[in-house]
């Protein structure tokens, strides 16, 4: 369905010294630097495949998927998606397409989204009755009956982003981008997204592909993930074997009373990672975290104490720096 | 016809926004009235010094008036209200919603030019026509059907060469996104309240062909007072047709430059 061989993508910006002198000299000389968003990334995603697009900010995710989008011109490389060049933007590619921008919307904010649906659907060409179906499935899938005829400036974030959903799904693509879909919503709303999207995917065959840097988005939903950092690709399979080599580590985050003699006493093996105050964070291997947890409470003057997945961006960091891979 | 049924669908969706805000109503009733009272005084003022100015007589300059205030709805209508939503600090182009613009299949420059309309501009247009009306009834020359027609199609043309030019003019906005060039525009557009005839030769060159404000509305009312000549209608044309080519080639080379907003 989608097969991306060195797609690269390098911006133009401008930069400048702080100052008004530099300010004001770089008025008549400007100063551009090339950046490079996205370098010689390749992949291939089957038809009906979820895949997620993972790294920390900046690391060339949103470019990748909106030049897969159409929306931005690589610099080098190509792409086919259904068998089109996305940024030829050929009506037939973009009606089999969609994309969801977790912090841009395509509403109308002033009016109901079944206004905003009605405008899509007519866009799209999709006949009244079909219209009428996908419609009434996705309210029901999504449970938001009772939202579509409320203004969207009046709508929670949670409940504009179901409506987002619909008008992404409303003409039945076949190719689903999602940018960051669950950015802000709290954790049961970020958890019935998901299982709308699982479910979405499983009945409709949807290829989807995700970004995000919620490792919750994509334990729930991607069996597979690419990880993007720098622009580059450096990892792209499984997630189960990606982390049954993150699954040594936990992270156990202290908060102690007095830090002062009791660095010396911790126990072997475990690696301080970061120190503010009175603060420690250690990273333990995942089969003496329990163990150790026991031991510091026993032994610390311990205010308080959470164990802990690594976050994702350590984790990307990790890998980047070849520490995991 | 999906394309006027499109029409319909983006005319009801902004009819629906602006009735959601009540107070604008009477502020563009207000704005409206305003400007119609000022482009009057404007002309009472100045005949009742002189009776003509440069073949100019007041029942013309009316017509003119007349031809500048429809156009000036027709723009207030959907051309302004669509091409402005690009530009600005809340634009499509700054904050990157154009995105979604992209990603419709459907003609870029259609979505662009005509999806947000303005209906209280139809107050404005039953004032320009109103006023065109007075200025039929006041001039000495009858107005033959031809003359009718002539007018009908130069008014057509004046709108197309007024959307180009709004559209060259918004096309720069992806070079500076927060700017509003329009307003820019807007300055260059009153000097068409007045017949070309009116202006020092150099100006009148430029305002004729180069920025062709004074073309849009001195053509129109030439057709409907009688004074138009043959080779300068045809020229009209030409130049519409030429700078609505333009226009829509120079569009889609910006778009090019669109490098959407930071995720």
């Amino acid at each position: 369905m989608i097969q991306v061989q060195n797609l690269s993508k390098t911006y133009r910006v401008s930069e400048r010294q702080a100052g008004l002198t530099a300010s004001i000299k770089s008025l008549f000389k400007p100063n551009y630097q090339e950046v490079e968003a996205v370098c010689d990334v390749s992949f291939t995603v089957d038809a009906g495949e979820m895949i997620a697009l993972l790294g920390p900010n900046g690391a060339g995710k949103t470019t990748t998927l909106k030049m897969l989008a159409g929306l931005l011109y690589p610099t080098r490389g190509t792409a086919r998606i259904a068998g089109y060049i996305p940024w030829e933007r050929k009506p037939d590619y973009l009606k089999s397409i969609s994309m969801v921008l977790g912090n841009k919307s395509q509403l109308l904010w002033d009016i109901p989204p079944l206004d905003s649906f009605r405008v899509i659907g007519e866009i799209y060409r999709v006949p009244a009755a079909e219209y009428r179906r996908n419609l009434d499935e996705l309210i029901d899938l999504l449970d938001m009956a009772a939202v579509v005829t409320k203004p969207v400036r009046n709508l929670s974030l949670g409940e504009r982003m179901k409506c987002e959903l619909v008008a992404a799904l409303l003409y039945r693509p076949k190719v689903l981008f999602l940018d960051e879909p669950t950015l802000g919503l709290d954790v049961s709303m970020q958890k019935r997204l998901r299982q709308f999207l699982a479910a979405y995917n499983r009945s409709s065959h949807v290829t989807i592909i995700l970004t995000s840097h919620y490792m919750a988005d994509v334990v729930e939903l991607c069996s597979r993930v690419v990880l993007i950092h720098h622009g580059k690709l450096i990892y792209d399979g499984d997630l189960q074997a990606l982390s049954r080599q993150l699954a040594p580590f936990k992270q156990i985050r202290l908060t102690l009373s007095s830090i002062n003699g009791h660095l010396d006493n911790l126990p072997a093996g475990i690696n301080v990672l970061e120190q503010e105050q009175n603060q420690l964070t250690l990273r333990v291997s995942q089969s003496e975290s329990a163990a150790v947890t026991a031991h510091l409470l026993k032994t610390l003057p311990v205010v308080d104490l959470a164990v802990e997945n690594p976050p994702i961006e350590a984790v990307i960091d990790q890998v980047y720096q070849g520490a995991l891979i | 016809m999906y394309h006027v049924r499109l029409i319909g669908h983006f005319i009801r969706a902004s009819v629906q926004q602006e009735l959601a805000y009540r107070a604008n109503f009477f502020i563009n009733v207000l704005h409206t009235v305003l400007s119609l009272i000022t482009g009057i005084l404007g002309i009472v003022v100045l005949f009742e010094q002189v009776n003509t100015i440069n073949g100019w007589d007041f029942a013309s300059t009316l017509a003119l008036l007349g031809v500048y205030l429809t156009l000036s709805a027709l723009r207030r209508l959907f051309i302004g209200p669509s091409l402005d939503s690009l530009a600005g600090m809340d634009g499509d182009i700054w904050r990157g919603t154009l995105d979604f613009t992209l990603l419709r299949p459907v003609s870029k420059q259609f979505l662009v030019s005509v999806r947000m309309w303005e209906s209280f501009a139809l107050v404005d247009l039953a004032l320009g026509i109103g006023v065109l009306a007075a200025a039929v009834i006041e001039l000495e020359h009858t107005v033959s059907l031809t003359d009718m027609l002539i007018f009908t199609l130069t008014l057509i043309t004046g709108v197309m060469l007024l959307y180009s030019i709004l559209l060259i003019f918004v096309s720069l906005v992806f070079w500076s996104p927060g700017f509003m060039f329009t307003w820019v525009f807007d300055g260059i557009f009153q000097m068409a309240r007045y017949p070309l005839d009116l202006y020092p030769g150099w100006l009148r060159l430029v305002l004729a062909w180069v920025i062709p404000v004074g073309i849009m509305t001195t053509v129109p009312a030439q057709a409907l007072t009688g004074g138009l000549s043959a080779a300068f209608l045809l020229g009209h044309l030409l130049l519409t047709t030429g700078l609505f080519i333009g226009a829509s080639w120079f569009f889609r080379f910006a778009l090019r430059r669109y490098a959407s907003a930071s995720s």
